[in-house]
């Protein structure tokens, strides 16, 4: 039985206490996790805290138990999701990314230099012109037309070509976690050695988000233009 | 989220959607993205040499309504001002006057570097020499 979350005396559920989701789980702070063993720990922790089983607990307890199986729950959802894991480590770390991008802006204000962008200006061009291709096809439909084959093959070709590019960036990512966990093998303290990892994983994410939307929007397409197209 | 009324009124009724000659040397162009998440906003101004002034401004935004207000304003904003006073427009500024939350900040900061890339453009196209990017071992001509 966990310590922290049960009295190890009488097995009674404890307080919340601040801890972060890798802690809560008892796991070091590394990227690749065994999933199934996150999930079965899961359940048996859900079981254990469950409210109901509570229901004749003091009204301290009971109390206790809501916020240990929400937070249970949060927790669970971040770890077991390769990006939300991700993101939150780096939350952890330090790597908030929207503040990240104001202090490069106040700086580019300040110094009069081109603020450092966050992703290639080519891909932020691709971005642009796929989305100005996207908005003609929503009007064009908008306006009665039927989407002809071209459209639709080139939407499937182009939905094709983003769950590739998702997946290299999974790939680049992933080679990135076992860098990072070799480094917290190692003992190493998180900073600042480990920091160009933790940037470039910022960097694949920032670059997925554009991906991820771009699929996004593409599915949608597709989906409008008829229901045999999705295939 | 409860948009707010400025915010509304830009996004249903935005100000110079459009796009101006990239290839003129009166244009400068800012591209710029915000990847948390994934909204992309082109910016456009066309400088008179002699007075320094942005006589036109356009833009084009794919994102959240708080994006679009936001570029719509700056459009609207640097139209009238010289490229050193437009140089002055602070996201602070935007997010006042669009009464944003915190999480759409990012917006306003978005409409700030859209501002900023535009007028770089354009003054390296005046042969002004410019600091270089910090992006990696891009330098401008």
């Amino acid at each position: 039985m966990r310590a922290s979350l049960f009295c190890e005396a009488c097995g009674k559920v404890q307080p919340p206490a601040p801890a972060d989701y890798f802690a809560y789980f008892g796991l070091p702070r590394k990227l690749r996790i065994d999933v199934a063993a996150l999930e079965s720990e899961f359940y048996r922790l859900s079981r254990k805290l469950h409210p109901d089983l509570y229901a004749r607990a003091s009204a301290r307890e009971q109390e206790w138990s809501t916020e240990r199986s929400s937070l249970l729950n949060d927790a669970y959802r971040t770890l077991r999701d390769p990006i939300a894991r991700t993101e939150y480590l780096l939350g952890l770390e330090g790597m908030h990314l929207e503040e990240q991008s104001k202090a490069a802006t106040d700086q580019a204000r300040e110094t009069g230099e081109a603020k450092k962008q966050v992703v290639p200006p080519e891909l932020l061009e691709e971005v642009f012109e796929l989305n100005m291709q996207l908005q003609e096809l929503r009007m064009a439909r908008q306006a009665g037309e039927a989407a002809d084959d071209q459209v639709v093959s080139d939407l499937q070709a182009a939905r094709k070509n983003f769950e590739e590019r998702l997946q290299a960036l999974q790939a680049e990512l992933e080679k990135l976690w076992t860098e990072w966990d070799e480094k917290m093998e190692q003992g190493e303290e998180p900073s600042p050695g480990s920091r160009p990892v933790l940037s470039a994983m910022v960097d694949v994410l920032n670059r997925r988000s554009y991906i991820r939307n771009l699929l996004r929007d593409v599915n949608a397409e597709l989906q409008a233009a008829g229901p045999d197209s999705l295939s | 989220m409860a948009y707010s009324n400025k915010v509304i009124d830009h996004y249903n009724n935005p100000r110079n959607v459009g796009s101006l000659d990239k290839s003129s040397s009166e244009v400068g162009t800012g591209l710029v993205g915000a990847p948390e998440c994934g909204d992309v906003m082109k910016l456009q101004i066309k400088v008179n040499r002699e007075t320094q002034v942005i006589e036109e401004a356009k833009f084009k935004t794919f994102g959240c309504g708080s994006a679009i207000a936001s570029s719509s304003l700056a459009t609207e904003w640097v139209k009238g001002k010289t490229v050193d006073e437009a140089l002055a427009i602070k996201n602070t500024d935007i997010v006042r006057e669009l009464s944003l939350p915190p999480v759409k900040i990012h917006c306003s900061v978005l409409a700030e570097d859209a501002i900023r890339a535009a007028i770089r453009d354009w003054k390296t196209k005046q042969g002004e020499p410019q600091p270089a990017p910090a992006t990696a071992g891009k330098t401008t001509a």
